[in-house]
């Protein structure tokens, strides 16, 4: 809409692999993060998001490649990345099981000079943390949300968020994401999502990354990815085949009724359009795809995706 | 104040927040110098980016839809007059309505004979 120039990413990596063993984690990831950006990293188990993100913080060491954030070479300044980061680890922390929550958030707070006392008091509230419960003691849920107020506290430039809900009963998921949508609004902290669930947080987000086998296959905004992705709807004979042009774009097939198809495809829709009627076939509809079921598809698909 | 999104419509999320103010005022359920909830406030409710929200009250204002106080909020502009809302409203009802019909094979004066038929049984009831 604008002809500015998109602000430097506020977090990025270059090339960046792990393996651990014969499993490779990560394999040759450029993630890239605009600054004040709500970036949604998508991937099934084990698709490499949550290395990707302990490597950000080098709470894990790469084996290649360079990862940045906020400025900071994350290899070099891990504790400086750290100090100015929110993060919601995918499991809870496994350490000061015998602290009680209300000791762990004071300890916590020491490490953060722009820890917020007030807000730290209203979120616990909010979020009914049980103060004086041991840490060893609480549910997923209650591990949960005391790790929200750690991450949010010091209100960070830079929020990495794994799998934020996990654990979380559905009123509390709603409560939580409320809770984040009014946090970035405030502070409009730069923030990866790494979650399957991605119907809960289509609204939120503004790009997007899909991470299969650690590669990350697509990267987008979150707009451009709607609007160069599409199902068509075409009518044409049984023996019909996409021309190749045309089969490039294609993600996925959906055979119908009769002479009823329906292509996934990526791509300029006129474009695509023009392809489909010069192949024979009649274009019945094209229909935009939401956003859960675009990274679902891009999930299936093998291929590396350029939405540029 | 009830904003409807929709994500799976095929309009952009600015889009439909800008929609679903201008539909609210052309209702009546938002009258001038009515102020808009917050952007914070709006984000929470929705659990919408707030960058998307910032983008629609943008647009709404350089639409002159609604105007910006500094530091006060967003408040909905007098209304043009026109009736250029009402206008539109109607157009994306039909065009949702022929959307739908060809869907279903339906051509479209045979969707307005049956629209008339049904308009004639509600018996008015609608006004």
């Amino acid at each position: 809409m604008t002809d500015r120039e998109p602000p430097a990413p506020a977090v990025r990596t270059r090339g960046l692999a792990k393996s651990y063993g014969r499993e490779t984690a990560l394999d040759g990831v450029d993630l890239a993060v605009a600054e004040g950006g709500v970036y949604l990293l998508a991937g099934t188990n084990g698709a490499g998001k949550s290395t990707l993100l302990r490597c950000l913080l080098n709470v894990e060491r790469p084996d290649r490649g360079a990862a940045f954030a906020l400025g900071f070479d994350t290899r070099l300044n891990g504790a400086e990345v750290r100090a100015r980061t929110g993060y919601v680890a995918e499991t809870g922390e496994g350490t000061y099981r015998w602290m009680r929550a209300g000791r762990f958030l004071a300890l916590h707070s020491g490490f953060y000079p722009a820890w917020d006392e007030e807000y730290a008091s209203h979120l616990v509230r909010l979020l009914e943390v049980r103060l004086d419960s041991r840490l060893g003691a609480l549910s997923k849920g209650q591990a949960r949300r005391v790790q929200i107020v750690a991450a949010l506290a010091h209100r960070p430039p830079l929020l990495l968020l794994d799998e934020l809900t996990d654990g979380l009963d559905p009123l509390a998921r709603e409560e939580v994401l409320a809770l984040l949508a009014e946090h970035l609004a405030d502070t409009g902290a730069t923030t990866i999502l790494s979650t399957h669930l991605v119907g809960e947080v289509e609204t939120l987000i503004d790009h997007v990354g899909v991470l299969r086998s650690g590669r990350l296959v697509a990267q987008a905004p979150a707009e451009r990815l709607l609007g160069r992705l599409r199902r068509y709807h075409v009518d044409a004979a049984e023996s019909w085949t996409a021309p190749p042009a045309l089969e490039a774009r294609v993600l996925r097939r959906e055979t119908g009724l009769g002479r009823s198809l329906r292509l996934v495809a990526a791509g300029d829709e006129a474009e695509t359009a023009a392809a489909i009627a010069d192949s024979g076939a009649r274009l019945l509809e094209a229909s935009r795809l939401s956003l859960s079921e675009s990274v679902l598809i891009l999930l299936q698909s093998e291929r590396h995706h350029d939405f540029a | 104040m009830r904003l409807l999104i929709d994500t799976r419509a095929s309009k952009p999320i600015y889009v439909q927040v800008m929609d679903e103010v201008r539909r609210l005022v052309a209702v009546g359920e938002l009258k001038a110098h009515d102020m808009l909830p917050s952007v914070r406030q709006l984000a929470a409710e929705l659990r919408l980016n707030h960058n998307t929200i910032v983008q629609a009250y943008r647009e709404l204002e350089r639409d002159g839809a609604v105007y910006a106080r500094r530091g006060q909020g967003t408040f909905v502009a007098e209304p043009s007059g026109t009736g250029a809302e009402r206008e539109r409203l109607l157009g994306e009802v039909v065009e949702r309505a022929l959307t739908d019909a060809h869907r279903h094979g339906i051509a479209p004066l045979a969707l307005i004979e049956a629209l008339g038929k049904a308009a004639n049984t509600h018996g008015g009831k609608n006004d």
